[in-house]
């Protein structure tokens, strides 16, 4: 099983290092940009993929095997390995580098210097008259992230104990149960809070609630993920001792299991809070309220001496909140 | 007299396809302190949990009070699980909770769910919680936290959440492995009165053969599974102490 998973990351590998090579960097290097011939890329795709999976047979050690831990390549087939490593990462640093359009001529040109220069100057002589303003949008932003966090916190809750293997193990209806529990929230999960935010602004109107609303579904997601590795992580012995004494299922949860998590969950969750509150900020960019869209607006019509106003703002309250959260879970422990 | 609890053909085998236990059958009458012996890996532990049925036996049957519990579920199971108290190596206190606290949970199994959870026990709940840890000698200790004791301290609530039980049984998967030896006598002794006193039956998995002497009024031992002895601790001569723990053992005594 492992092993076909190491092929596959082989093969894809080495299709990336053929489409590169023979989508960007020779184009580059020949200066032709015009659309090559698709069958082109896939038949370079194809040998790229073909070279590093029979590399990797015949050096009985390959790339996907070490990186998962199955192969520890010496001598021969560890000079194979390495090799076939440098080529990968010269040939994705060079094709990053034409694809990213690094250009040092730009950086460094007279033009694109005075307008940094300008831009920094006004970040760094803000426009304090919209202090008030500002302030009211920070409010609204650590309130957005605030609110998330409340309404996130006791759904997650419910959440974790069917999403923890232990609890679940008992029978294969609660094992499925578990499992499609698990992928539903790593799926939501691998969504961007953004992107939330993008869905729920065209639902519910652009605004604070569809900025609470897309960090909701981002944090019921990874507090449910922490929490039920917390619950996974518990001593068995007393959930053993009060089965013992003939409580009930969810005596068991409550009485056995949820003493010893109670600490760590409320160390995650206040973690999750400070998080919410960047990410509030983000999400304020895409229509979910409070200062990140006032940001947008200020920065939309180039008034940067205000916008230097509210970066600072935000790097005061974000420092802020960052080193008050890591005191109190200091003092948790 | 009736036994108390019959054991007949026991097996069991654990999910990874490992058979801890092959065929055990013994009878236990009501007021005797057994005590099982065997080296580590033996299968003791799996005895005990299948007498409580925290674990499930595969083939065999066990009786309690002439009833058959071997594959009860859901209501019938609680009951008979809050019949027979159980006591640990490790203690298994809810670490941050009060002691009394933990002695109350003893009577989960006799406490609506809600109730409980809001904290809600018996006036009778509360009073024998109170009682309990007379009995163990440790009143005065009701409002501390519970990880804050000593281990002797913590085996003795430990104790009194097995007797707020009121069981018929009382289960100890070696209660004294992980206390020095005087203050493994102290908390066996507590097990000898609650037998003696409360004519509650005990049976006990122990290591030390001098404590087996001791307490026991009779003895069974496991080897790989299997029952390879049984009768009284004074029975156990030179040739059955190899043929239990190997010929390399040597007799190490605790006092
Ligand atoms: N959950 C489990 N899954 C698989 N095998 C197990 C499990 N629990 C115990 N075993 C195995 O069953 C055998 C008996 O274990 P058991 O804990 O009953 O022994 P024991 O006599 O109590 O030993 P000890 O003196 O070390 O406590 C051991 O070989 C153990 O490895
Ligand atoms: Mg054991």
């Amino acid at each position: 099983m492992k092993r076909l998973l190491a092929i596959i990351i082989d093969g894809l590998l080495g299709a990336s290092v053929g489409a590169l090579i023979e989508r960007v960097i020779v184009p580059a290097l020949l200066d032709t940009s015009g659309a090559a011939d698709t069958s082109y890329a896939l038949l370079a795709s194809g040998l790229g993929a073909a070279i590093y999976i029979i590399a990797g047979l015949a050096a009985k050690s390959s790339i996907g095997g070490v990186s998962l831990g199955i192969d520890t390549p010496e001598g021969r087939s560890l000079r194979t390995v390495s090799h076939l490593g440098w080529l990968t990462l010269s040939v994705f640093i060079v094709g990053g580098w034409i694809i990213t359009a690094i250009s040092p001529i730009e950086f460094f040109s007279g033009d694109g210097l005075a307008g940094a220069g300008r831009i920094f100057q006004a970040l760094i002589t803000p426009e304090f008259d919209i202090i008030g303003e500002a302030v009211s949008a920070m409010i609204v932003t650590i309130f957005t992230a605030f609110m998330a966090t409340v309404v996130a916190v006791p759904i997650s809750f419910l959440l974790s104990f069917p999403a923890a293997r232990n609890v679940m193990s008992e029978t294969p209806l609660t094992k499925t149960i578990y499992v499609i529990l698990r992928v539903i929230l790593n799926i939501m999960r691998s969504m961007e809070p953004i992107i939330w935010a993008i869905i729920f602004s065209v639902w519910v109107g652009i605004g604070p609630f569809a900025g609470m609303l897309a960090l909701v579904v981002h944090t019921v997601a990874s507090l449910t993920k922490q929490y039920s590795e917390q619950i996974e992580d518990v001593n068995s012995g007393p959930i053993e001792a009060i089965s013992a004494t003939g409580a009930s299922r969810i005596q068991v949860l409550w009485f056995a299991i949820v003493p010893q998590c109670v600490i760590p969950f409320l160390s995650f969750t206040i973690y999750r809070w400070d998080i919410n509150v960047r990410m509030a900020t983000i999400i304020g960019f895409v229509g979910g309220g409070g200062i990140g869209t006032l940001l947008t607006q200020y920065q939309g019509v180039a008034k940067y001496n205000e916008v230097g106003t509210l970066v600072i703002l935000i790097t005061a309250v974000v420092w802020i909140l960052d080193v008050v959260s890591a005191r109190v879970r200091e003092a948790l422990r | 007299m009736q036994p108390l609890l019959s054991v007949r053909n026991l097996t069991l085998t654990y999910p990874n396809g490992y058979q801890a236990l092959k065929g055990i059958s013994f009878d236990v009458m009501p007021g005797e302190f057994l005590v099982i012996i065997g080296l580590s890996g033996s299968g003791k532990s799996t005895l005990l949990r299948c007498l409580n049925r925290l674990l499930e036996p595969t083939t065999g049957s066990i009786t309690f009070n002439d009833r058959d519990i071997t594959h009860i579920q859901g209501e019938a199971l609680r009951e008979h699980r809050a019949r027979i108290g159980m006591i640990f190596q490790h203690f298994n206190l809810i670490p941050r909770h009060s002691v009394i606290k933990n002695v109350l949970y003893g009577a989960l199994g006799a406490t609506p769910t809600l109730n409980a959870m809001l904290g809600r026990f018996s006036d009778d709940a509360q009073r024998r919680a109170q009682e309990a840890l007379q009995v163990v000698g440790i009143p005065e200790k009701a409002e501390i936290r519970a990880d804050s004791l000593s281990g002797g301290q913590q085996q003795r609530v430990a104790i009194a959440r097995a007797l707020m039980q009121q069981p018929q049984l009382l289960l100890a998967d070696e209660p004294v492995a992980s206390l020095d030896p005087s203050t493994s006598h102290s908390v066996m002794s507590y097990l000898e009165r609650i037998n003696k006193e409360m004519n509650t039956t005990v049976i006990c998995n122990l290591h030390f053969l001098s404590l087996v002497r001791q307490y026991a009024t009779r003895v069974i031992a496991l080897k790989n599974g299997e029952m390879v002895f049984q009768g009284s601790p004074h029975d156990i001569t030179d040739e059955w102490f190899a043929t239990i723990y190997g010929e390399d053992a040597v007799e190490v005594e605790i006092r």
